[in-house]
């Protein structure tokens, strides 16, 4: 991971909970930077609610090592947790106080007093649009609400470090976009924070990306240098005018390979071709350029950079690590 | 949706500079109203604590009749009835204790009914009830029933027991009034007899000697009779030291008048002056005597002890208010039981337990935080409760201080209970389940309904085990004699307490280290 030169909120080395059977968590070696936000993305049961339970000392590992905010997390002490904020996948929520008396409630629990609770509340209600809502039930949220609830409840205390365990699962894209738009915020203002998630294409949020699968990180990178990894660079989609030049103009880009990583027919095409370079946006230009001055000219009817999904690249990655894996059992 | 705010979500650090004294206090309390405040947003449940133990209480109290069985009772009379006993006041005699339905002669019909339930005894009277009695032998009244309730079956054997001995009492007023009537007659001819013996004590002629044989014979059969009518020795030696004597004097009179037959017989009697003057002083003790026993009443002869009774208090209390401590007691302690059972347990499943780990906040403060919430609110129930009792004339003659402390102990025993009912359980409903058990467990074991001495020594440890048993002899003590409750009382729910506190402590610990 880059960023070496920023403190590290969470860094583990080697980390194994085995539960036996195969589940677990096994051999994570990773870190996180302060004021950053890290993307645990992965199927569920990989061991993301694992992994973040190590971090927050409510699992011990049973092999290797790991500090959070610089202490062993088994050996916390009530300061450290002051300093972590904590967002459970099931929801916790009390059903019969007001929205008011459930931050109230969490708040307490980090000894907030009342005059504290009262000011901090007033903010984190206007931050996450809950203002109308401080004296609605518990039970008459909508599952929004109800996870903006939460949100406000982890960051009551004002936290250092937040774990968020699949705050996004099951809510609307539209409050989704909202929720990282609020994380990206919290980590504008110094904050650390880790979300879990299942949806893949919320990579694009995070500042880095941990993959996860079978309780292994498969990679772990910025969501621009988990595409480069796996597609080895950006792609170029190339339509020729004349699918007769095909073949001339996989010579000349293969020719140009200070540049041009790799260049092969598109998939079920003719016509068209997929050129890695290493920034698409920068190199188009001068790949028109070449194909272009070759004599004959070789037309390009159409280039653009290839927007690759984040899904596309997850799926290629756990098909990656799932190769060997047959291979072995082949 | 609105656009961010823009204010920063950082809080000021001013924010964070509570003392750490007051931050553990502030985190017990967090505990605290959050238990406060779920049970005050349930006014159903608060109004069912309260008010309906309060109703349950008065319709117990205004409906409660007789603590007795009702025993549906059918008489089976003889053909000829009982002879001296009218009906009217066979019903008396039985109403007393049995519901008397029917009085037949139809043993047959009886036993129809008792086969179909319809009725729960038959007692069927002898026949010949005094022939048999002077045949020397005990007529015997057949008790047939058919009941299903041990308690009750008990009561019916308790109740015919009682019965009987009326009846047999009532049999030997009429026997001793006949006795009396008779003997009032042979009396007559006791002192009439005197006479005839200061007679022969003068010498009889010839002429005369056949009819005083005659006579003698026939008053020594009056004096038979006299003998076998009179009531048994005993009941005549209860009265008094006179009567005790009617039976020997009579005796001594029947062998020394048959002595002097003989002697008239053998034409002896001048020679036996002596004896016949003793026998004429025995009549003449023989006629006060019986002057004695004819003048008292027959109640009297059968029944010499009378009752006395008198309450220390000037009489026992109504039904509502002897119970009234047993109410408060399983009031409270239900409702600590059921509130500490669904506490633990609903929020370990609801995941909790996992947000409290990963907070600065201990155990202790969790638990603390509870106990707390819970004795406030029952406490408060309770007061309203006792008001309620106050006002419906419930007393409260101990001390109000001695008082409140056994309720505050009652509450956390039976928290205690409830917390450890919580801990064990894997369901709301597993715990509300073992909640009821406890219920029942109270009403069966905790002196409620049945006095604990009529359980067996094994059944001990289950009662001195239940918070109410402590707590519903303290209360009658405090509330109903004046009096401070027992030690065992006192030290009975500071074990509980101490022990459910320690054993909460210890399974919620591991509880929240596996969460």
């Amino acid at each position: 991971m880059t960023a070496a030169s920023k403190q590290l909120a969470i860094h583990a080395e080697g980390v194994e909970v085995d539960f036996g059977n195969g589940v677990g968590i096994f051999d994570q070696t990773y870190s996180v930077p302060e004021g950053t936000i890290l993307g645990m993305i992965g199927p569920s049961g990989c061991g993301k609610t694992t992994t973040c339970r190590v971090a927050l000392g409510l699992l011990t590992p049973q092999r290797g090592t790991i500090t959070t905010l610089g202490r062993t997390p088994n050996r916390f002490t009530a300061g450290d947790r002051e300093r972590i904020g904590y967002i459970p996948q099931q929801f916790v929520l009390y059903p019969r106080l007001s929205v008011a008396e459930n931050i109230s409630f969490v708040a307490s629990l980090y000894g907030m007093s009342t005059r504290q609770i009262k000011v901090r509340m007033d903010e984190l209600l206007a931050f996450v649009d809950l203002t109308e809502a401080r004296d609605r039930l518990g039970q008459n949220l909508s599952g929004g609400m109800q996870r903006r609830l939460m949100l406000v409840g982890a960051l009551m205390h004002d936290p250092a470090l937040l774990f968020a365990d699949e705050p996004t699962a099951g809510i609307d894209p539209v409050l989704r976009q909202r929720f990282w738009e609020y994380f990206r915020r919290l980590r504008d203002e110094g904050r650390t924070l880790v979300v879990t998630t299942q949806i893949v294409s919320e990579a694009i949020y995070c500042d880095y990306v941990a993959v996860m699968r079978q309780g292994r990180i498969l990679a772990v990178d910025t969501p621009m240098g988990l595409r480069r990894r796996v597609l080895g660079g950006e792609i170029i989609d190339l339509t020729l005018e004349d699918p007769e030049n095909i073949g001339r103009a996989l010579a000349t880009l293969r020719r140009w390979h200070d540049v041009v990583k790799s260049v092969r027919v598109a998939p079920n095409s003719e016509a068209d071709l997929h050129v890695v370079v290493e920034d698409a946006r920068e190199y188009l230009p001068e790949v028109l350029n070449r194909l272009e001055n070759q004599r004959p000219r070789i037309v390009v009817a159409s280039a653009a950079p290839l927007d690759v999904s984040y899904d596309d690249i997850f799926i290629r990655l756990m098909e990656e690590a799932q190769a060997p894996q047959e291979a072995d059992h082949g | 949706m609105a656009e961010l705010s823009d204010k920063p979500v950082v809080a000021s650090r001013e924010t964070m500079m509570t003392p750490e004294w007051q931050r553990w206090l502030i985190r017990v309390r967090a505990y605290f109203w959050k238990e406060v405040n779920e049970i005050r947003r349930q006014p159903l449940l608060i109004l069912s604590l309260i008010v309906g133990p309060l109703l349950v209480l008065i319709l117990f109290g205004s409906t409660y009749v007789n603590s007795n069985p009702r025993v549906r009772t059918a008489v089976v009379l003889p053909e000829e009835g009982i002879p001296g006993l009218e009906e009217e006041q066979l019903r008396q005699v039985i109403g007393l204790n049995f519901d008397l339905r029917l009085i037949t002669r139809n043993e047959a019909e009886a036993e129809a009914l008792l086969a179909a339930g319809a009725i729960d005894l038959i007692q069927v009277l002898p026949d010949n009830i005094f022939q048999t009695m002077r045949g020397g032998v005990s007529p015997e009244i057949a008790f047939t029933a058919n009941v299903i309730n041990p308690l009750v079956e008990g009561w019916v054997q308790y109740l015919a027991y009682a019965q009987v001995n009326e009846i047999n009492r009532a049999l030997l007023v009429v026997t001793t009034a006949r006795a009396q009537e008779e003997a009032a007659g042979i009396r007559v001819r006791v002192v009439d007899f005197e006479g005839k013996i200061l007679e022969f004590e003068q010498g009889i002629s010839e002429a005369r000697k056949e009819a005083a044989e005659q006579d003698l014979k026939t008053f020594i059969d009056f004096l038979d009779e006299l003998n076998r009518i009179l009531p048994p020795q005993e009941v005549l030696a209860q009265h008094s030291d006179e009567l005790a004597q009617l039976r020997p004097i009579l005796t001594r009179v029947r062998i020394s008048l048959r002595d002097v037959r003989r002697a008239l017989l053998d034409e002896t009697l001048t020679e036996g002056l002596l004896e016949l003057t003793n026998t004429r002083n025995d009549l003449q003790l023989l006629s006060g005597t019986l002057e004695i026993f004819v003048n008292i009443a027959p109640d009297r002869l059968v029944s010499p002890v009378k009752l006395s009774y008198r309450n220390l208090r000037g009489s026992a209390y109504s039904a509502v208010v002897y119970y009234s401590p047993g109410v408060l007691a399983l009031l409270v302690q239900h409702t600590a039981i059921t509130l500490g059972a669904l506490a633990l347990v609903r929020e370990r499943l609801m995941g909790a337990f996992e947000v409290f780990r990963v907070a600065p906040v201990s155990l202790h403060q969790l638990i603390i935080g509870k106990y707390l919430g819970y004795i406030v609110f029952i406490g408060l129930a309770t007061l309203a409760l006792i008001i309620a009792m106050l006002v419906i004339g419930v007393p409260l003659l101990g001390n109000w201080l001695q008082f409140a402390g056994l309720t505050l102990l009652l509450i956390i025993a039976s928290l205690g209970v409830g917390f450890l009912i919580s801990t064990l359980s894997g369901s709301d409903s597993q715990a509300i389940q073992l909640a009821m058990i406890s219920l029942l467990l109270s009403i069966f074991f905790s002196g409620f309904f049945i006095s604990v001495e009529s359980f067996a020594p094994v059944a001990l440890p289950v009662v001195y085990a239940i918070p109410m048993s402590h707590g519903l002899a303290g209360f009658q003590y405090l509330m109903l004699r004046g009096l401070p409750p027992s030690l065992g009382s006192w030290l009975g729910l500071s074990l509980i307490s101490i022990i459910t506190f320690g054993l909460v402590v210890i399974i919620t610990r591991r509880q929240l280290l596996r969460a």
